[in-house]
């Protein structure tokens, strides 16, 4: 057979198929597959940018944190017999004179309150020795383990001491303010 | 065209709804024609015809105007889909196909007839899918030599040594004495 003749014959099929196209309801159809993409594409662009902001808050957590702590004056290493009374979080915070101050009050000191410990784990290992730190924390940090702060106080600095384990994980923390003894 | 096609792409890929269906209705007919000459299965034609579109929808960021146009491009997907689902129904071997349209004269001195035309379809499809591409994309549609090579992912010298070749066995599939007599 001669070239001319094989495109003759292609030709007879291409017009031949020149009007194929999808059948009805096929456009309806791609659009509705489209949609569904476009969703799911949505959603996984959504839930990436969760898990993005969730890494960046916890890596700014982790960064955070230990930098506070540097500036801080460790207290002395005390011994500890058994757990501080730690309350349920769901009860209202209760401010209270320490029983023991931690230091020493100068003369004219202001009195310090503390509120009680919080729990910072769930389940912790049995307590042999642990540790105060002080440290320099937000109020949000506050919020964080169910007490009351206004919005307005939300970045303002405050006091804490958190009760640091033998395995050098931190138990637990309680807030400490200051107020003078004349009030 | 091709400007226009690349801007709706665009779109398209913003997830704008109205440019998938202005470029679904001015492309699927050739994408269902490609698929069809390549499978022979009006059902599969039109699975893979969706499948293109979704798939540009998904991948078409890679699409680089530089190299050739939208519908090339289009051609390309729906080539690599045409030869996952080929690998995946491959039905009978090739010989088959020759044997049972192979005739003792020739057929297009009756082309007008619908029989005829099947069995250039025939013909088509029992070539092997490398010299079939080229055929269906740029003797049956609507592609350059350039947009085949970029749908093809080859230089333009091997779409048209595979288009001579291709020619030259369907002469010989079209012209030859029955082979199993």
């Amino acid at each position: 057979m001669s070239e001319d003749r094989v495109t003759e014959a292609l030709n007879a099929l291409r017009g031949a198929d020149l009007d194929i196209e999808t059948g009805p309801g096929a456009e309806v159809r791609a659009l509705l597959a489209f949609r569904r993409q476009q969703r799911r594409i949505r959603f996984r662009r959504m839930a990436l940018s969760l898990a993005t902001s969730a890494a960046a808050a916890a890596a700014v957590l982790w960064l955070t944190v230990p930098r506070v702590q540097t500036r801080i004056t460790t207290a002395p290493e005390v011994a500890v017999n058994e757990p501080p009374p730690i309350p349920p979080q769901s009860q209202p915070a209760v401010i209270h004179k320490s029983a023991a101050p931690r230091r020493s009050p100068a003369p004219q000191a202001p009195e310090e309150i503390a509120t009680d410990f919080y729990p910072l784990m769930v389940s912790a290992p049995p307590l042999e020795r642990a540790m105060l730190v002080r440290v320099t924390v937000r109020a949000a940090a506050m919020r964080s383990v169910g007490l009351n702060v206004g919005d307005e106080h939300l970045a303002d600095l405050v006091q804490a001491d958190v009760l640091v384990g033998q395995d050098n994980l931190a138990r637990a923390i309680r807030f400490v303010s200051y107020r003078n003894r004349e009030e | 065209m091709s400007s226009i096609e690349q801007h709706l792409l665009k779109r398209l890929l913003k997830g704008d709804e109205e440019a998938f269906a202005a470029l679904y209705r001015v492309r699927h007919g050739a994408i269902c024609r490609f698929a069809l000459q390549m499978t022979g299965r009006k059902d599969l034609a039109e699975d893979i015809t969706q499948e293109t579109f979704l798939a540009l929808a998904l991948h078409g960021n890679r699409y680089d105007a530089t190299r050739g146009s939208v519908m090339a491009f289009l051609y390309g997907i729906a080539r690599n889909l045409v030869l996952k689902r080929l690998e995946k129904e491959r039905p009978e071997a090739n010989e088959t196909v020759v044997e049972e349209f192979a005739g003792d004269e020739d057929l297009l001195g009756d082309l007008t007839r619908r029989e005829s035309i099947d069995e250039v379809r025939r013909a088509v499809l029992s070539l092997p899918p490398a010299y079939r591409e080229a055929v269906v994309l740029c003797e049956l549609g609507e592609a350059t030599y350039e947009d085949a090579a970029f749908a093809l992912g080859c230089p333009v010298g091997t779409v048209r040594s595979r288009l001579s070749r291709a020619r030259a066995l369907l002469a010989k599939k079209l012209t030859v004495k029955c082979m199993v007599l």
